[in-house]
């Protein structure tokens, strides 16, 4: 970490100053919510800007709502006040969790939703989470606003679909449904996760059948991943899924097809997608409805 | 043994709150960062993005003439100095010379009006290498075809502390050899019951200190004056000394509070560096290094051993022989200490008849290693109590047992010509035992393991000091030790006011700073305690007979009618506090006495090593089998430290030093991708954390005063991180029935050695159907 090199700090007033901001400066600007991956970047020389944006200062960003069937978390919410929203805790507990779980005390008090989904990070919490929920994101930009689903937000390690003046204001959650029930694990050694894993489960009302089934592992691959394939085989009868639990994330890894890195081999990585799918199922079916 | 035994100590054994506590946790001591002298300027350092290059050209032009940039210094720009340092041989130039050995050498540095402008400037610095063939471990470097790091031979250091010869610039990459010999291992391993054999790797490791390097040179016509987070401040003076070709009295080191060291600040770092900016700017320099850019600075030594030890029927260990080569990396720095202290730290604390241990270090293209927390005793003490745990296996014995029945006993001269051991092994091992429960049931996934270490410790007996008593009764204490944070400005003053008889808050400590503190060759291998404690023992009681001489003076007595008595002196019925004696004695409430020390290799410290190090620890370690992640269930630590002069210090030493070790068991090891360090920074490098601190732990003290030091006091404070990861690797073989000889024991391995096993096992099934 070096010292930072000379920059400019800018306040927008609202989120189409923003985006001006953002088109004038063009290459040389960016948006700062929290800082905690962008300054770090910035003493490590990997980026370089003359201008920061700070997101911070728009009103309204910084707000959870409960809206009909579903959560909004503002762009600049942080991990900590996600963890510590009684309005989360009670209706999406998963999610608080989840946060909970997010690097250190110190991060989660800076560090902002919006700053993590737009640094697109490829070993993210969150990203994980949000893509089995079915997460969207409000992103706008001098254009007017826009939704994206998270798939189509993450595009590549570091890289969104977002436009240089475009800035995410809000993530929206579906609730879960009372036949829902959702888990989130994760394997973790260094300060990032290995591996993250999500699942979300439509039971039956006897509860012995899974309807529907979405499971993403994160963290593993660029971007989190996904399978219809793998879905399917989660669909059935409860003892006929849990016999099926082993291809179901053969199929889950293949899909996010690993790579070796400093988290650990590829193989390794496929392995524990099984360990954690299996851990996973049996936490959803166990508790009450989330 | 020590002479004396006494026990109804007043300061000493007790645990009084450490010294420098209450300023450090609120934000009022300062370090170098917070100094600040009058028209100081800034570096930042350029370093080498190539492992190994010729440098073509260097073209500073374009930085020099930035605003703000008052100059940049290279390799170029550096006549009218020696440029090359290192106490154990000179190889290390200050800037590097014709060609860069290591990514991340320094190449160049910039001097400005701040850091900002310094670091801005350094992209304009153009350099050209020519990149040559590179090496990264000790096989790539004894390659024939291997390139080599130094073509010409070196002046040795004139503070070597070790026996070999560097032998660098003899046509190889090997830096030095050593071997220790006895007995007939041939012989030995063939009429053994039972041998155990492998090959272990101990990894690079980084001794992360909160505080990373930083100095302040001001060189002038007067001389060199540097501040520094310097462990040892004579030592640097001396490179500095010879680097500048002044007399000693005109190099002057200062170390005020320094931010934790582990080895890691001992011997010369970026001192040199930071005093040829102040020459060429001709004004004060600070160079403050990021965390990232001291892990480029120094390493531990990596270390592939293979090892085998052998019993007799009995059950008694015969033979142990074992080759280790240790990666160096570009230059010796204190390596060749290491290698000498590993290679005779393979043998301890055992009483093993035949051995036979060779050691050779390379010189690769990767960040100089140096010294780490336990000089090389936590490389060989993977190996060491690993095999006796893998022989006790085989033989069939509970190691506890096993070990209990091989450890050195006291007096015993298990190691030929060195002190006879100071300890109690067989004490400490039962009281590890007890604490973690050793014969108690344990759940299934769940294993123990109790390990032991014992090393040549304290380093070499060369110590001196002032103890200056005041009219007023008050005390200071001159002393060159270095408050690491280890405790020893509690620790020393502890022993005046025991000696002296005066109230430990009236006992004051000035330190390190060599125009002032009377010599120490340094503060390390856990030597303050038993050597500097010893010298203020000693010039507190020389204090004494001066004022004995004084008193009887001033009562017109003789001095044999002198009789001291805690805190003054009688004379039948008149009775003097010292603070009377010194006023009396010059009329005026005012003067001093000083009361002086020597320490040197005679006497009670002519044998080497100083003391033995020695000390248990025990875990109790889960492992999830699916992942194979470890989880450090309890941590029993039992320092054999003769006697505790503050026992909460100590036990902080253990728990400090244990829990470093538990890092390289579970996640700590530098990383290199071809010829990048991959992992430098606290981002990537996984150091141990507060949620990683055992479920339980148990600190243990053996006080049996069988040590040279003070009130029968030895060393403490690396022990405990020995045998951790042996520890940890025989904890995890008895929890899961896989024996793993590398550290760290990282999930992905634990899985991999799992797996192995349930493949042979299958293999067998199907041998069996
Ligand atoms: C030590 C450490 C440990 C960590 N551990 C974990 C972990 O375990 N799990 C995990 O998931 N994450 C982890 N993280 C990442 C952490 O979650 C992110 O650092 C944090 O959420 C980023 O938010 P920020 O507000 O600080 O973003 P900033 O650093 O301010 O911004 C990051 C990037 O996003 C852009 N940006 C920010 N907000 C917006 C917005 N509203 N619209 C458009 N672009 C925006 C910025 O321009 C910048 O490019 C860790 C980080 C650190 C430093």
């Amino acid at each position: 970490m070096m010292p930072l090199r000379r920059f400019q700090m800018h306040q927008p007033k609202n989120v189409a100053e923003a985006a001006e901001m953002l088109a004038h400066y063009g290459e040389k600007g960016r948006l700062y919510a929290g800082g905690t991956e962008l300054l770090l970047a910035m003493k490590h020389d990997l980026l370089r800007y003359e201008h920061l944006v700070d997101v911070k200062t728009v009103p309204g960003l910084d707000k959870i709502e409960a809206k009909n069937s579903s959560l909004h978390i503002g762009g600049t919410v942080t991990h900590r006040a996600i963890e510590n929203s009684p309005l989360v805790r009670e209706r999406l507990p998963v999610m608080a969790e989840m946060a909970r779980q997010i690097a250190n005390v110190r991060v989660r008090a800076t560090g902002t939703l919006g700053g993590n989904i737009c640094f697109a990070e490829p070993h993210s919490d969150p990203a994980t989470l949000l893509l089995a929920l079915g997460a969207k994101a409000r992103v706008q930009g001098r254009n007017g606003e826009r939704t994206l689903a998270m798939n189509e937000i993450l595009v590549g390690a570091y890289e969104t679909a977002l436009a240089a003046d475009e800035i995410l204001t809000a993530i929206e959650i579906p609730l879960l449904a009372k036949s829902q029930r959702a888990a989130y694990l994760k394997f973790q050694v260094h300060e990032r996760p290995t591996l993250s894993l999500a699942l979300v489960l439509d039971v039956d009302a006897s509860g012995n059948a899974i309807t529907k089934a979405r499971a993403v592992v994160g963290s593993v691959s660029l971007t989190p991943c996904r399978s219809d394939k793998a879905d399917a085989l989660l669909v059935g009868p409860r003892d006929k899924v849990e016999k099926q639990l082993a291809d179901a994330a053969q199929v889950l890894a293949e899909a996010a097809d690993p790579g070796d890195d400093l988290e650990g081999s590829a193989e390794y990585k496929r392995h524990l997608t099984g360990v954690f799918l299996r851990r996973a199922f049996a936490q959803a079916l166990s508790g009450a409805p989330r | 043994m020590s002479a004396e035994k006494k026990t109804d100590f007043h300061v000493v054994n007790h645990s009084i709150p450490r010294r420098d506590g209450r300023v450090k946790v609120t934000g009022k001591a300062p370090y170098v960062a917070d100094l600040k002298l009058i028209g100081m300027a800034y570096a930042k350092v350029l370093r080498s993005p190539y492992a190994h290059a010729k440098i073509v050209s260097i073209d500073t032009l374009r930085a020099a003439s930035r605003p703000g940039v008052y100059c940049v210094i290279t390799g170029n720009d550096l006549e009218g100095l020696n440029p090359y340092y290192g106490h154990a041989v000179k190889d290390h130039p200050l800037l590097a010379i014709g060609k860069v050995r290591y990514a991340g050498e320094p190449v160049a540095a910039v001097v400005a009006i701040d850091e900002r402008t310094a670091f801005e400037a350094l992209e304009f610095i153009d350099v050209k290498y020519e990149e040559l063939k590179a090496v990264f471990t000790p096989e790539e470097a004894l390659a024939k075809d291997a390139p080599l790091l130094h073509e010409k031979q070196f002046e040795a250091g004139a503070l070597r502390g070790f026996e070999g010869e560097v032998t660098a610039g003899k046509g190889t990459n090997i830096c030095q050899q050593h071997r220790i010999q006895w007995g007939d291992v041939e012989e030995a391993f063939k009429k053994a019951a039972a041998i155990v054999e492998g090959e272990y790797y101990f990894p690079m490791a980084y001794a992360y200190a909160m505080e990373p390097y930083v100095a302040i040179a001001d060189v002038t016509d007067q001389g060199v004056t540097v501040y520094s987070s310097a462990q040892h401040p004579f030592m640097v003076r001396h490179d500095l000394k010879s680097i500048f070709n002044l007399p000693v009295s005109k190099v002057r080191l200062i170390v005020p509070f320094v931010g934790g060291g582990y080895g890691s600040k001992s011997y010369t770092k970026i001192e040199p560096l930071v005093a040829a900016c102040s020459w060429k700017a001709k004004r004060p320099v600070k160079l403050q290094l990021t965390v990232e850019e001291a892990m480029l600075t120094t390493r531990s030594d990596d270390a592939y051993t293979w090892m085998r030890t052998a019993v007799d029927a009995k059950g008694k260990i015969i033979a142990r022989q074992a080759k280790i080569y240790m990666n160096t990396g570009a230059y010796a720095e204190n390596s060749p200490l290491v290698v000498e202290k590993s290679t005779n730290r393979c043998v301890g604390p055992y009483a093993i008849p035949n051995v036979l241990i060779e050691n050779c270090s390379l010189y690769t293209n990767t960040v100089p290693a140096s010294s780490y927390r336990g000089f090389g005793c936590a490389q060989v003490t993977l190996p060491g109590e690993s095999q006796i745990d893998e022989l006790a296996a085989k033989i069939g014995k509970d190691p506890y047992e096993f070990r209990l029945a091989n450890v050195a006993k006291p007096g015993e001269e298990f190691f030929p010509k060195m002190r006879p051991f100071d300890g109690t092994l067989k004490e400490d091992l039962e009281t590890a035992a007890k604490a973690i429960g050793w014969k108690n049931p344990l759940p299934k996934g769940h294993g123990r393991s109790i390990a032991c270490s014992g090393s040549d410790a304290g380093a070499y007996p060369l110590t001196s000091t002032a103890v200056r008593v005041h009219a007023d009764g008050s005390v200071t204490i001159m002393t060159g030790s270095t408050e690491l944070g280890q405790g020893s400005h509690t620790v020393l003053p502890q022993i005046a006011a025991e000696e002296l008889g005066v109230p430990f808050d009236n006992v004051n400590v000035v330190s390190s700073d060599t125009a002032i503190t009377p010599y120490d060759r340094s503060t390390g291998a856990s030597r303050t305690t038993t050597l500097m404690g010893s010298a203020v023992l000693e010039a507190s009681r020389e204090a004494i007979q001066q004022m004995v001489v004084m008193a009887a003076d001033v009562l017109k007595v003789k001095v044999e009618e002198i009789q001291v008595v805690r805190g003054g002196v009688r004379c039948g019925e008149a009775q003097l506090n010292w603070s009377e004696v010194i006023t009396k004695f010059y009329a005026l409430p005012d003067g001093e006495v000083i009361g002086r020390s020597y320490i040197r290799k005679s006497g009670k410290f002519s044998q080497l090593p100083v003391f033995w190090e020695a000390a248990c620890t025990g875990v109790e370690v889960s492992v999830d089998q699916e992942t194979g992640k470890i989880t450090m269930e309890k941590l029993v630590t039992v320092g054999d430290v003769g006697l505790a002069i503050n026992p909460a210090l100590a036990e902080g030493q253990d728990i400090g030093a244990a829990t470093m070790g538990m890092g390289i068991g579970l996640f700590e090891e530098l990383v290199y991708e071809g010829s990048q360090l991959v992992n430098g920074s606290i981002l990537d490098y996984r150091l141990p954390r507060f949620s990683d601190l055992p479920k339980e732990v148990e600190l243990h003290l053996v006080q049996n005063q069988d040590g040279v030091g003070p009130y029968g006091a030895k060393g403490g404070g690396e022990a405990s991180l020995n045998s951790m990861a042996a520890n940890i690797a025989n904890a995890v073989d008895r929890a899961v029935g896989v024996r793993i000889r590398q550290a760290p024991l990282t999930p992905e391995r634990v899985w991999r050695a799992l797996k192995e096993k349930e493949l042979q096992n299958s293999k067998v099934q199907k041998f069996k159907e």
